[in-house]
């Protein structure tokens, strides 16, 4: 579904590319998620999925991605918002502020898309349902909690029914409740098949949990590439500056003092660790 | 329904008519405001026209409300004003050398009466539309998207906007900024209360041009519409009948102005 080769980006007025001859596959359906230090490339690799590098922020392509099959650099963004569906940290910013309902808010995107009316409404009311919705569907959407924002900007992509969701840190600003409400509907999401899901998330626990497989990006390049489990409980995430879940730190501490004796991957899930504490 | 707009959500049939059906009553009101040139004729628009339309919409009593609070400050000073200084023959009282005429004072309160007819006319549009169906209407005759957008936008976003002025007020505040102070002091605090303000909605224009892009805002073609506006002959009929007495009567002001 995504394919990079030899992908690099390098936003304008700046010498260092922020992307660095990425080659990469990701295969449609597949949630993968994203880890990195701060200046990693995590976001940038999300404007580059969905076009805004460089249609928006211009600046400089080599090499080729495809989303699809469409050409990421040969595409217009009018194009790729068919295709790809970014949501990022703020809800707030997200809202468009052109509708004044919830509802409409959600059939905005697919206005703008050109899609018949009855098709709209039968869109907009099937991700009010999923995405728990429904009763603020005739709400302001600038009326709401900051998660409710959140679902509803994911609710305004997902409407769209984009092939890939991707997703930048979704939940930096949202209280723990607010949290797991996101990462549930991302996980139905991811869950139905239908969608590629790259998320960039801090929150290791909960890619642990849910992400098939991690990348992690150091300076613009994707430095480890693998099943969840065996990135995330490696030694180097701590070198990386990325750091590990609660669950790999209690286990080392735990290793160390002799209190476990297994030698393999640490856990990096609740799950994981309470097989290795038994 | 959502705190901000002057929008009232009634069953109405004035609710229910086209958009441009109701901005041909308000510019006509308007155009009538300006055009009429007697008093008698002024309240004769506001008491079979706008006061029945208003009646009909079930707006009535706030555009009373909001039109009598606004006017009356008007009909005081203009009475007193132009009583006293523009001239008459007749004298209905005087203070010292100072002569108050009938032709005055009623020249007074045809302005207040100009005034309270542009003002009910226009509350009449935006108490019985939503503004993003009259924006729909508007973009379906021509009007560009993206000028839509700014005006409903604008709409929404400026409450949130005072919200954030506050918020850095309160932050300013809290760094030991003296805001209870003389009008020249409270002149150069605009510095640290606007500058912060400016800059972060600078930065959020970024985002939100992303999050408009992110929603196909930009794609070239035909765009559709969740929201169904009705239109029939009638309306078009009235909208025809309100623009060509509305020149009529632009035509006979100016003929008369000319004369």
């Amino acid at each position: 579904m995504i394919s990079l080769r030899n992908f690099s980006y390098r936003y304008p007025s700046q010498e260092r590319f922020a992307l660095q001859e990425l080659n990469l596959e990701i295969k449609a359906g597949q949630f993968c998620g994203v880890v990195g230090a701060n200046g990693a490339g995590k976001s940038t690799l999300c404007y580059a999925l969905s076009g805004f590098a460089p249609h928006f922020f211009r600046g400089e392509v080599q090499g080729q991605g495809l989303i699809g099959k469409l050409d990421i650099a040969k595409s217009s963004l009018g194009e790729l918002a068919g295709e790809v569906g970014l949501v990022f940290q703020n809800a707030f910013n997200q809202i468009s502020g052109a509708r004044f309902t919830v509802r409409g808010e959600i059939a905005f995107g697919l206005e703008n898309l050109g899609i018949a009316r009855r098709q709209i409404q039968a869109r907009v009311d099937d991700v009010l349902d999923a995405l728990n919705l429904t009763d603020l569907a005739s709400r302001s959407p600038y009326e709401l909690s900051g998660g409710q924002q959140q679902r509803v900007a994911i609710a305004s992509i997902l409407a769209m029914r984009p092939k890939v969701l991707v997703l930048d840190e979704p939940v930096s600003q949202l209280d723990p409740h607010g949290t797991e409400e996101i990462f549930k509907i991302i996980e139905m999401i991811s869950q139905s098949g239908e969608t590629t899901v790259v998320l960039v998330e801090h929150k290791l626990e909960w890619l642990a949990a849910y992400a098939d497989r991690v990348l992690v990006l150091d300076q613009g390049r994707v430095v480890m590439d693998g099943p969840a489990r065996s990135v995330l409980a490696s030694a180097d995430m701590m070198k990386l500056g990325i750091g590990r879940t609660q669950y790999s730190q209690v286990a080392e501490i735990a290793r160390k003092q002799g209190l476990v004796s297994d030698a393999g991957l640490l856990p990096v899930t609740l799950k994981q660790a309470r097989a290795l504490f038994r | 329904m959502r705190g901000n707009l002057l929008y009232l959500d009634k069953e109405s049939g004035l609710h229910k008519l086209h958009p441009l059906t109701k901005l041909a009553f308000t510019l006509f009101l308007l155009v009538c405001a300006a055009a009429l040139a007697d008093l008698i004729w002024l309240l004769a628009a506001f008491v079979f026209l706008l006061v029945p339309l208003a009646w009909w919409g079930r707006v009535i009593s706030p555009v009373l409300r909001s039109g009598l609070a606004v006017i009356t400050p008007f009909v005081i000073s203009l009475s007193l004003i132009q009583g006293f200084f523009t001239g008459g023959e007749t004298e209905l009282f005087s203070v010292g050398s100072f002569v108050f005429t009938l032709e005055g004072w009623l020249a007074g309160l045809t302005v207040a009466a100009r005034i309270l007819v542009a003002l009910s006319g226009a509350l009449l549009l935006t108490l019985s539309t939503r503004p993003d169906a009259l924006m729909h209407a508007l973009t379906q005759r021509g009007l560009p998207n993206g000028l839509a957008y700014i005006v409903l936008s604008s709409i929404q976003i400026f409450p949130r906007f005072q919200d954030r002025a506050q918020l850095i007020l309160q932050a300013q505040q809290a760094r030991g900024l003296e805001t209870q102070t003389h009008f020249v002091r409270r002149l150069g605090l605009l510095v640290p209360l606007t500058g912060p303000l400016i800059l972060s909605s600078i930065v959020d224009v970024e985002e939100r041009a992303m999050a408009l892009e992110a929603r196909a805002f930009s794609r070239a073609g035909r765009k559709t519409s969740l929201l169904v506006l009705r239109d029939s002959l009638g309306q078009r009929l009235v909208r025809l009948a309100l623009l060509t007495v509305g020149l009529g009567l632009v035509a006979m002001r100016v003929w008369y102005l000319l004369q």
